[in-house]
């Protein structure tokens, strides 16, 4: 059940066993399945997710009720509203499953505690959110420099094994296009390749 | 809007199993039944869904498959068998709230089977460290949770337990089943609770006895006597 973080945390710091099975004991194994919630728009996000299995996406709805994806997680991401998360505010987000999956949550306290007793994840997390940051502004940037086409191109980098396993319509959400334009830039990819 | 929670009820077709299911699917909770008797879980699951067309019910094979899906677990399992369970289910309930509804009740249902320095719920504590146990609903009767909540009667259930959000999870679900919480401490305080199950069994014998003769009180202990208050 921990094969997975245990790969993910050992890539960035080294942890013995006891280190790993004290990590176990912090960590709630929850199964979701296909389209059902881990966070709703109005709750406080009490969990970060590490995704063992599966995929979900984080997403907000606008006053139209057009959906905005901001992120994707597959196996070996982690996913939370970190500003809900660490101030205890409501989310303006929803989490929710692409597939059934299965995920390791720790909430703030574990989070806590798990620094605590073992400061080496203090690094472990810096690393997470830094790299979660620089995802984040570079989005941020690109969404107003770039062309449809770089944006799906990079897309496709970011995300290379879930684009069979994300619908059409979500990825133009994630880009901020519509569907249309996103079947025609595929086409359009596809007969220059 | 809240996301549902989810509740595996393990042990659903005894009578306080299928009592909880019964008292909790009118609320806004998705419930997940298990139990070893299958044709029993697909009865009460088709029942539930039939009382409540727009419930969540689902019925999974296996105890691990039912906790590790759930963010709360109900042990509606009789005592004896409870560490067996919990064997079971430890990996996939860490962090969880498992709450324990069991009397460690005799044959005779006039002695707790277990040392006066300790209860069911902390035995059960120790064989799941990282779960947060909470006791609760162990001293109301099976059929108290139909027929009094029906005719309007607010019965109190008594809830004890070491971590606060635990303690706080479950007097919400106790609430939305129609019961007044009435928190009593840490989870020592379990001792008080399933000593109290003796009490209100020789009160129940005394005024209904006839009722039980005759009838198999050993398979689920003091839910059983469900048929003793009729």
């Amino acid at each position: 059940m921990f094969e997975l973080l245990h790969k993910k945390i050992n890539a960035i710091i080294s942890i013995n066993e006891d280190e790993l099975n004290y990590c176990k004991t912090l960590f709630l194994p929850k199964k979701l399945r296909k389209r059902q919630y881990l966070l709703q728009e109005g709750d406080v996000c009490k969990y970060q997710a590490f995704v063992e299995k599966g995929m979900l996406r984080s997403y907000h709805i606008d006053e139209k009720g057009t959906e905005h994806i901001l992120q994707f997680a597959s196996e070996g991401w982690w996913m939370a509203d970190l500003s809900s998360y660490i101030t205890g505010e409501t989310s303006l987000f929803n989490i929710e499953a692409l597939e059934d999956s299965q995920l390791l949550l720790l909430s703030k306290i574990s989070w806590d505690q798990l620094m605590q007793r073992i400061p080496k994840f203090e690094h472990y997390f810096r690393i997470i959110i830094q790299n979660h940051l620089i995802a984040t502004q570079k989005r941020v940037i690109q969404s107003h420099t770039e062309t449809s086409e770089e944006m799906y191109l990079k897309f496709i980098q970011t995300y290379p094994e879930c684009i069979q396993r994300i619908p059409q319509h979500m990825i133009a959400s994630y880009l901020g296009i519509s569907r249309e334009t996103l079947s025609r830039l595929r086409k359009h990819l596809v007969s220059h390749r | 809007m809240a996301a549902k929670k989810t509740i595996a009820i393990i042990g659903v077709s005894g009578d306080m199993g299928s009592a909880l299911a019964k008292a909790l699917v009118n609320s806004n909770y998705r419930l997940l039944l298990m139990s070893r008797d299958k044709s029993k879980v697909r009865k009460l699951s088709a029942y539930l869904k039939r009382k409540t067309p727009t419930a969540e019910v689902a019925v999974v094979e296996c105890e691990k498959e039912a906790c590790w899906e759930a963010d709360i677990i109900l042990l509606a399992v009789p005592y004896r068998v409870e560490k067996e369970v919990a064997e079971k289910i430890r990996e996939v309930t860490t962090q969880k709230v498992v709450i324990d509804v069991s009397n460690p009740l005799n044959e005779s249902y006039d002695h707790l089977i277990t040392a006066p320095d300790t209860s069911a719920a902390e035995e059960l504590q120790k064989a799941l460290p990282s779960s947060k146990v909470v006791k609760a609903f162990n001293t109301i009767f099976a059929t108290d949770f139909t027929q009094r909540i029906k005719e309007g009667n607010q019965i109190k259930t008594f809830i004890a337990g070491d971590d606060q959000e635990a303690l706080q999870t479950v007097s919400e679900m106790a609430t939305a089943m129609g019961l007044k919480p009435v928190l009593c401490g840490s989870l020592s305080a379990g001792r008080k609770l399933e000593q109290m199950i003796l009490q209100l069994i020789e009160l129940k014998t005394e005024e209904n006895y006839n009722n039980i003769v005759g009838r198999n009180m050993y398979r689920h202990a003091p839910i059983t006597f469900k048929s003793v208050i009729r």
